[in-house]
């Protein structure tokens, strides 16, 4: 279950783009079994898990050395009792004069990694967990080239209003066609049965004559333009407040793409109030300085995007300590619900176990954070419709309780949020 | 017996005003033309042109600004601390101790600003429960009128210059052989006493003085006379079968009120098996909430409390052979009788207190206990109450030194005598003191007369403790960081000592010395200071224990007692919200109503209707009241149940210098406080009254503007007729139909078996209220307007009837008229209903009812909203949706509780409304899971849905169940009584199943099937046989 869980978050990753054109629901499946991950395999320890909550602030299975070096094959370089030993105490290696512990501690700028306290199957679950990694890393980009499959749909969408243009003036065109033989007609008439014809007039009077003999062309044009006119109103109107697409320009050019993409660096490491709050929060500068206290020259803009941080917390790059003088970071804030909506993270992120780009989007590959979703009322209002209430596993949701709903919607209802109450006003307004 | 209940004197006269306000629900003119700027006496009126240009600018202006977003910054913590997440709160135990009350809280804190007070269920002597002035302290936190630095001579300093000029200014007068004076109020910190003791350690000829404005000096001598010990006794009044309480409204003020109401709703709580009542006697001049809670209540004026008390001495001294006093007869010795043979039938489970200021009384009390063989029962002097140490005779002595030019220095420490004692003599007197000093948080009467001013720390800034009782200790600990440039008081004094140890570590140092060994549980000192800390108090396992001889002159006393006087008395008390007045400033306490009157934001004379009518006096007229020199000039207000020829006024009103919402508020009581023989005495005969020709004042009551039209809404039944049928009192109200009697529910159009989706699948959410525990204080007032943002909204508002309360307490009186004995009468219906309403009675019985949302299930309110603004939950809450509303009031209008508020204003940010909302400081108290409500919306108890969606969202987190009891409401929590219940009628095991399949249960107007969430239960009186105290 796991192996199966893991790779579809990896391909869910990967084409996020497409994944949300073409469905919502498989990525919503998708989040509801990761989240219940910890609940099936907490028996022995959990690999992915203590990699994600150790490791990735300076390791990534991949090449690239983050502070430490990039972890793919690494069960293959050396020995797993070494590694034990390395993972649990690497200094006391160090010091102990092992030849190999030195050559990677030299290697890598001498940064201490740091003891854990791990038990020697904690250890063997996590390499077992990169072991897993390593095999499926180069298989990821070879499993369908971006918009494979997903191309069809864009294109079945463009085409569509395309369609529509193409008949309209096929439509005209044989309005136009039909006036004329119409006319002609009447000409013929008129000339049999001796009727005069027409006085043609010039000028504004000619107009005027024109619109007296064209009532239903111009009544067809009215209508075309109010139902024209009311469609875009409504879509700008209601397009008023909706900060879809919201970029700003922040403070530190952080990128996502960099830390969630290529680092691997989980949500969670940073955000870590989404599991237990409302709020997500936006992390404190010093747990940047976890990695940043090593990491001090990014890829792309060097030093100078890092050098903020050391700024905010008061870090002496040469004198490597703290000089106490700190100064709050002002982020410009991309997600802003009014205050009457009440939203809470931990809510969707551990009970629902919604997974961070529903919401929020591919963001592993914003350079630039941009708020993803509407986040109009219709659009929570949708997700609560469509998405079923994993229950299973929830003392919460009890039996008495289920046996219930199961009475009230029938046996084989999909029981949503909706009909969990979900979409009533006091559970967001209050 | 049916009786009927009135809301007020107005309903029981049929004023045409309030006949006005009945029938005319939005009786007022609206102000449009004013709006539109034009006069409404002009004779052009907006035109239609105008109409359609304001509308065209207002559309126009409001698409323009909501086309450009507004940018919103996020700031991070730079280093976050440990304890805070974001969004979940956090929560401290700690303590209230302000000289007055004593309570030890639980301070629930969101990213560190704290926003409301619990009571903390660890405590031995509060055991979880607080009440109004506790739950509004959080609010005196973010008062802007405290003073942001000390003053020196009336001018910003720096602390380090105030102190050097303070220690030079005390040495100089020490130095001279002048006098060095501390007055301060009951100080219950043992180490803020210590503090005080080094200070005056350090300063030759300094002392200590205790005054309390309110004072238990008789209280302390009397038992010093009785027992040789200058203490107050613990009183249990859990333990007593009968209660007798001349003039001590021990529900609201008296001593320990947070305690005591507890422990008497334990007493009058049937619950869990649970058959018997206590027995109450109140003898009183005004109406108190402890009368109005009594069964049995007597009218006495001020001066013959002490006569009574020595006639009921001498009845029970002959029945147990005590020693007789010379006592004359009084009109009640009849009474005296009955009373003396439920309290001789009850020996060892019975209290007698008094809440005179006078010792010779307490003496007689004292003895009264003696001989019922109280002490060690309901009584205590082995562990003695620390809450008060007031000396009366030592701050008359301090005047007269500072008269004589003896006095030095005087430091002024929570105590604010220029207002409580504020005559042109105490004013000379201060004159003459060279050097004064004050500790207040802010630039109040006392300290503006002040040379240096020290703020002092808010309760919620500082550290400290309390030891309210011999033994029970309790901290205080930070929650803020200091939100200004202030001190603790005991720090400033140690400085001035010489000590430069801070007060955390001279407090740490304390506990670890003087209270580790007072246990033994815990072996290492540092444990023990965090597990005090964790848990806020600490209860000491052994302490020395004092002897109860009783030693009293018994004669002396009695000769010495006051005499019983003619003519017009004046009689003080303290309101339950404002007490004596420390919190003068905070609008949540001036905007509760007063549990009797129901008047917000005004003191008042209180008369009895009758005597009135004699006098000439209709209510509003303003009058002036003289006692020896002091005259004080205010309004009428027409009380039913106050003795005859007797005014009552609340002190703690008037203050001129407490900050903007409490200055002029009402006028001040304190100069009608006498001193005679060493005590203050609160009240007086020979006063001179006169009814001036001032134009009426206009009182600002809730009472008048929600009419039940005298229908059955307050149940109650006697304690033997309950006993007999649990359901007395309480029987189903039937409909007349064509098929005879039925039930609202077999007459019901909404036919729920026919209407799927009604079900309650998951949890259904309700109230439950007891009325016999509910004692009507409005704790549950101010804790619900902490909660949820609930706007001050000021007098004129108030006047107005457009109070934002979300919940109320119905007061009712009884009338002797009823159904049934009208047709004895001889009356007719219509004259039978005119009756009902005609007052029968000088003593009416006293009802309180909690009103909030009832959540109806067929609510009323919902099917008339003609936006969906109001829908109702599958777990059976009222649902209210502020940005759905648009305001048409029908709900309001169709809601058979009338528990519906409209917000006729934005009440934020608003120089109208110049309350907590409006600055940046005071806005620190909202709550942030709770919307602030913008002009025009309805809002209305929403059963607290965000402590509801928080319970519900920590199980589901948890994968478990919400446990019984584990959500409450705020009105639950600052219940003083636990009366308030709330729980989920799905869970079979809860409480308030429990609760509500008793037979006193019933709905608020069952009759039109409105299917409540909220239910009350028959209040029950003990009141039936004089022998009441029944067991079954």
């Amino acid at each position: 279950m796991s192996e199966k869980v893991s790779f579809a978050r990896i391909k869910h990753v990967k084409h996020m783009r497409q994944f949300v054109l073409r469905s919502l629901k498989t990525s919503l499946l998708a989040g509801v079994l990761l989240a219940v991950l910890p609940f099936t395999s907490f028996a022995q320890p959990n690999g992915e898990a203590l990699f994600k909550a150790n490791c990735t602030a300076c390791h990534v299975v991949g090449e690239d050395v983050v502070v430490g070096p990039g972890l793919k094959n690494v069960h293959t370089k050396y020995k797993e009792d070494w590694l034990i030993k390395w993972i649990k105490n690497s200094q006391s290696l160090v010091k102990a004069g092992d030849a190999q512990a030195v050559k990677v501690y030299e290697q890598y700028n001498k940064v201490a990694m740091p003891a854990f306290n791990f038990s020697d199957d904690e250890v063997k679950a996590v390499i077992a967990y990169i072991k897993d990694e390593s095999a499926k890393a180069p298989a990821a980009p070879a499993a369908g080239g971006p918009g494979a499959d997903g191309g069809v749909t864009a294109e079945d969408k463009d085409a569509f209003p395309l369609t529509l243009v193409l008949a309209a003036v096929v439509l005209l065109a044989l309005f136009l066609i039909l006036n004329r033989v119409q006319k002609g007609l009447r000409k013929v008439i008129n000339q049999r049965d001796g009727i005069p014809e027409p006085v043609v007039l010039e000028g504004k009077a000619g107009i005027k004559q024109w619109v007296r003999g064209n009532k239903k062309i111009i009544a067809l044009l009215v209508i075309i333009a109010t139902v024209i006119g009311s469609v875009q109103g409504w879509n700008t109107l209601k397009a008023i407040g909706v900060q879809q697409d919201y970029a700003p320009d922040q403070p530190i050019k952080f990128s996502h793409k960099l830390h969630v993409g290529q680092n691997k660096i989980d949500c969670r490491y940073c955000h870590s109030g989404a599991e237990k709050s409302k709020n997500a929060g936006i992390p404190s500068p010093n747990l940047c300085m976890n990695c940043h206290k090593y990491v001090k020259k990014g890829p792309q803009y060097g030093t100078e995007e890092i050098s903020k941080i050391y700024a905010a917390v008061g870090w002496d790059v040469d004198k490597q300590q703290y000089t106490g003088k700190q100064k709050a970071i002002e982020w410009t804030r991309i997600h802003n619900l009014p205050d009457h909506a009440y939203f809470n993270h931990s809510q969707h992120v551990k009970v629902g176990g919604v997974e961070c780009q529903t919401c929020h989007g591919p963001v592993e590959e914003m350079e630039t954070m941009k708020q993803f979703s509407p986040l109009t009322m219709g659009w929570c209002i949708q997700c609560h419709r469509d998405t079923q209430v994993k229950m299973e596993g929830n003392g919460y949701y009890s039996e008495d309780y289920h046996e219930k709903l199961k009475k009230q919607y029938g046996a084989d209802a999909k029981l949503t949020v909706e009909k969990l109450g979900g979409t009533e006003c006091a559970r967001c307004h209050y | 017996m049916e009786k009927r209940y009135w809301k007020g004197v107005e309903e029981l006269n049929n004023d045409p005003e309030f006949a006005r306000l009945r029938d005319n629900e939005f009786y007022e003119h609206l102000p449009v033309d004013e709006v539109l700027q034009k006069k409404a006496d002009s004779t052009d009126s907006t035109s239609r042109r105008d109409f359609l240009k304001f509308v065209g600018f207002s559309v126009a202006a409001a698409s323009l600004a909501a086309c450009e977003a507004p940018v919103k910054k996020a700031i991070p913590y730079v280093v976050k601390p440990e304890e805070i997440t974001l969004g979940v709160p956090n929560y401290y135990a700690s303590t209230f101790a302000d000289g007055n009350d004593y309570c030890s809280v639980v301070v629930k804190t969101r990213e560190g600003r704290p926003i409301k007070i619990e009571g903390n269920e660890m405590s031995s002597v509060t055991k979880g429960v607080s009440n109004a002035r506790v739950q509004a302290s959080v609010l005196s936190l973010y008062d802007s009128a405290r003073l942001k630095q000390p003053l020196a001579k009336g001018k910003s300093a720096e602390w380090a210059q105030v102190d050097g000029q303070i220690i030079a200014a005390l040495k100089e007068q020490a130095a001279a052989g002048k006098q060095i004076a501390v007055v301060s109020s009951s100080l219950v910190s043992p180490t803020a006493k210590k503090a005080l003791a080094a200070f005056l350690a350090a300063h030759a000829g300094s002392r200590h003085v205790v005054y309390d404005a309110v004072s238990y000096s008789g209280l302390i001598k009397g038992n010093n006379s009785s027992f040789g010990l200058s203490v107050i006794p613990t009183y249990q009044f859990d333990k007593a079968e009968v209660i007798v309480s001349f003039g001590a409204d021990f529900l609201a003020n008296w001593l320990s009120p947070i305690e005591f109401s507890r422990q008497y709703a334990e007493t009058r709580r049937l619950r869990n098996g649970k058959r018997a009542l206590s027995r109450h006697h109140q003898f009183e001049s005004m109406l108190s909430l402890s009368g109005a809670n009594a069964d049995k209540r007597h009218k006495i004026k001020p001066s013959q409390q002490s006569a009574v008390v020595a006639s009921l001495y001498n009845k029970i001294a002959a029945a147990t052979g005590g020693k007789a006093i010379d006592a004359a007869a009084t009109p009640f010795d009849k009474t005296l009788e009955t009373v003396a043979s439920e309290l001789i039938a009850a020996k060892g489970k019975s209290l007698v207190v008094s809440g005179s200021n006078d010792s010779n009384e307490q003496v007689l009390v004292n003895a009264i206990n003696q001989l019922l063989g109280n002490y060690g029962n309901t009584i205590s002097l082995e562990r003695p109450c620390l809450l008060k140490s007031s000396d009366d005779a030592a701050v008359a002595q301090l005047m007269n030194d500072a008269t004589a030019g003896t006095v030095g220095a005087i430091v002024f420490w929570n105590s604010n005598p220029a207002y409580t004692m504020g005559d042109a003599a105490f004013k000379s007197s201060l004159g003459k003191v060279p050097v004064k000093i004050s500790l207040s948080d802010r630039e109040d009467e006392t300290a503006s007369q002040c040379d240096y001013v020290c703020p002092d720390h808010h309760y919620l800034e500082s550290w400290g403790d309390a030891e309210p009782y011999k033994g029970s200790y309790s901290l205080m600990q930070p929650t803020i960081r200091p939100l200004f440039n202030t001190r603790q008081a005991p720090e400033s004094l140690l400085r001035w000592a010489g000590f430069s140890t801070d007060y955390y570590s001279y407090l740490t140092d304390n506990w670890k010395s003087s209270f580790f060994g007072q246990q033994s549980g815990i072996s290492s000192s540092e444990a023990f200071w965090n597990q005090s800390l964790r848990d806020g108090v600490f209860q000491a396992s052994f302490f020395m224990g004092g002897s109860s001889t009783f030693i009293g002159d018994v004669s002396a006393a009695a000769a010495a007692l006051t005499k019983p006087a003619s003519g017009p008395e004046i009689v003080l008390y303290e309101k339950t919200g404002l007490a004596n007045g420390n919190q003068g400033n905070n609008p949540w306490l001036h905007e509760l109503p007063d549990p009797i009157t129901k008047v917000c934001w005004d003191n008042y004379f209180a008369v009895l209707p009758s005597y009135a009518e004699k006098m000439g006096w209709r209510q509003g007229n303003v009058i002036q009241v003289s006692v020896g020199n002091a005259t004080v000039k205010g309004p009428v207000l027409l009380q039913p149940a106050m003795a005859d020829e007797t005014i009552a006024a609340a002190v703690g009103y008037g203050r001129t210098k407490a900050g903007k919402a409490g200055n002029q508020v009402g006028f001040n009581a304190y100069p009608f406080v006498s001193l005679k023989g060493g005590s203050l005495v609160y009240h007086a005969s020979g006063v001179k009254i006169t009814k001036t020709v001032e134009d009426d004042y206009k009182l600002a009551s809730t009472q008048t503007h929600h009419t039940m039209m005298g229908r059955e809404i307050v149940k109650e039944t006697t304690l033997a007729a309950w006993l007999k049928d649990p359901k007395a009192g309480n029987h189903p109200e039937l409909i007349a139909s064509h098929d005879g009697p039925k039930t609202p529910a077999e007459l019901d159009l909404w036919a729920t078996e026919k209407e799927p989706g009604f079900e309650r699948p998951n949890h259904s959410w309700g109230l439950g209220i007891d009325l016999n525990a509910c004692i009507g204080c409005g704790a549950c007032v101010v804790a619900c307007n902490a909660e949820n943002n609930v706007p001050v909204v000021g007098k004129d508002e108030i006047g107005r009837a457009r109070e934002m309360h979300w919940i109320r307490i119905d007061r009712y009186y009884t009338s002797d008229t009823t159904k049934e004995n009208a047709e004895a009468k001889g009356l007719g219906k219509l004259d039978m209903y005119g009756e009902m309403e005609v007052p029968a009675a000088d003593n009416p019985q006293v009802m309180f009812q909690p009103v909030m949302c009832q959540h109806c299930n067929h609510a009323p309110c919902e099917t008339v909203c003609p936006v969906a603004a109001t829908t109702h939950s599958s777990d059976g809450l009222n649902m209210m949706a502020y940005n759905r509303c648009v305001g048409t009031r029908y709900c309001a209008n169709n809601c058979p509780y009338k528990v519906r508020r409209y917000n006729w204003f934005k009440y934020s940010d608003n120089e109208q409304f110049p309350y907590n909302m409006q600055d940046n400081l005071g806005k620190m108290v909202l709550n942030p899971d709770v919307t602030v409500r913008s002009r025009g919306v309805m809002e209305k108890c929403s059963m607290c849905v965000q402590r509801i969606q928080y319970g519900r969202l920590e199980a589901k987190k948890a994968g478990r169940r919400p446990a019984d009891g584990e959500i409450k409401t705020a009105c639950q929590q600052g219940c003083p009584t636990n009366a308030i219940v709330f729980g989920d009628f799905n869970d079979t095991k809860s409480e308030i199943n429990a609760l509500f399949n008793d037979g006193r249960s019933y709905h608020l107007l069952a009759s039109i099937n409105t299917k409540p969430s909220v239910f009350y239960q028959t209040k029950v009186w003990n009141r039936e046989g004089e022998a009441g105290h029944s067991h079954a």
